[in-house]
């Protein structure tokens, strides 16, 4: 069932002499598989506003000390925040697959006589930088790179 | 006449005159296989009730006349194969759009925003005719012939969801085409266009959701359209930060 949209959305600054019918949104849009995964992109705003908290928390426990920052860990263990983690990481996976996805195309085909490279080479250089960026911070955090 | 099955098609009706609301009408017809959706819609109109009014004109997704709504999804309908669909067709007209009558859509909101990207080549100084033309090389213009592919079907801004909710957001099809003059290298008005595009509600509001490029029956690509025009419309803007006379004023 399709829902109303704004109701002067596509309207002209002036009304004309007909009277119209207020627009409505594609009916479809509540089952379409892209448009739910839209909504899925943008409700990982949500999830990152989150971890923005959760961030701010540890920051706030690392400024109180040892054993403030030992109970935080110890609350990180509980399943509600390994799970929390779990959806942000699959959050994370999502947005970057969707980004490198559409990024490309974004580029313009030329800034001044600047040309970026061909769509495949960008993907292939993006997917490298985010493994790469991730692999290091993995190798510093786990202490494999002092 | 070469008769294979019937369809029931449920057209959106609105009849600004008497109806408060749309309402929908049920036709059950005979079809043929080779039928687009938009020759059903003709012969609804031709033989079964002539007052059912909706756009065509080229019958070839040249003209971007016949857009609608296809069980929900926005096609050209002369380019819509009605084997693609089942028994049952729903057809009303272009969403996001104020509705004149049945399946005709208002587009004066449209061409106002259309018109705001300034779609025609601007020149400091017009050349004497004796001068010659504008010369362009195969390179140059690839640089924007994609995005002067649109038909101004208006299928981009029923996909839109930002269209759906902002009033104000130019919407795919008239920032691709301003994007598309931007690129013109024989163009010299990217910066009256990037002062548009830079304004209240305009190509910023674009959250990429990409749903105009899906379903742009001619694959201009809007959305990669607004998004380059985004950080070719910042980068004129941080130009005007350091150089005189240029962009971001």
């Amino acid at each position: 069932m399709a829902q109303p949209a704004h109701p002067h959305a596509m309207a002209p600054s002036r009304p004309g002499r007909t009277r119209t019918a207020p627009p409505m949104k594609p009916g479809t849009w509540p089952t379409s598989p892209r448009y739910l995964t839209y909504l899925a992109f943008d409700f990982t705003g949500l999830v990152y506003l989150l971890v923005g908290l959760v961030a701010l928390r540890a920051a706030w426990a690392l400024g109180s000390g040892p054993e403030a920052w030992a109970r935080l860990q110890a609350q990180f263990a509980n399943p509600l925040y390994v799970a929390f983690h779990a959806l942000t990481l699959a959050a994370v996976i999502f947005v970057g697959v969707r980004f490198f996805r559409l990024f490309p195309k974004a580029q313009p085909a030329r800034i001044g006589p600047a040309k970026p490279p061909p769509r495949p080479v960008l993907h292939a250089m993006l997917y490298a930088a985010w493994i790469g960026i991730t692999a290091g911070l993995v190798a510093v955090l786990g202490g494999i790179i002092p | 006449m070469n008769e294979h099955r019937k369809k029931t098609f449920v057209v959106t009706r609105f009849d600004p005159d008497k109806d408060q609301v749309p309402k929908t009408q049920t036709y059950e017809i005979p079809v043929r296989p080779e039928w687009k959706v938009l020759d059903a819609l003709n012969f609804i109109k031709d033989e079964v009730d002539a007052t059912l009014s909706h756009r065509w004109s080229c019958r070839m997704a040249v003209c971007g006349s016949c857009g609608m709504m296809v069980n929900g999804e926005p096609k050209l309908t002369c380019s819509t194969a009605l084997s693609d669909y089942g028994d049952v067709v729903e057809i009303s007209p272009l969403s996001n759009f104020p509705v004149i009558r049945d399946l005709v859509v208002e587009m004066d909101g449209f061409m106002e925003k259309f018109k705001s990207v300034k779609p025609w080549i601007i020149r400091a100084k017009e050349k004497a005719p004796e001068e010659g033309t504008y010369r362009q090389s195969p390179e140059e213009l690839d640089a924007f012939k994609q995005f002067s592919m649109c038909i101004n079907c208006m299928l981009c801004y029923a996909a839109c969801p930002v269209v759906a909710q902002e009033p104000d957001f130019l919407g795919p099809a008239a920032a691709a085409l301003g994007h598309r003059y931007n690129m013109d290298s024989r163009d010299e008005g990217a910066d009256e266009r990037n002062q548009v595009f830079r304004g209240d509600g305009t190509i910023f509001g674009c959250s990429y959701a990409n749903e105009c490029s899906e379903v742009c029956p001619k694959n201009v690509d809007p959305a990669a359209a607004i998004n380059q025009a985004k950080l070719l419309a910042v980068v004129d803007w941080a130009k005007g930060l350091v150089l005189p006379h240029k962009g971001g004023k």
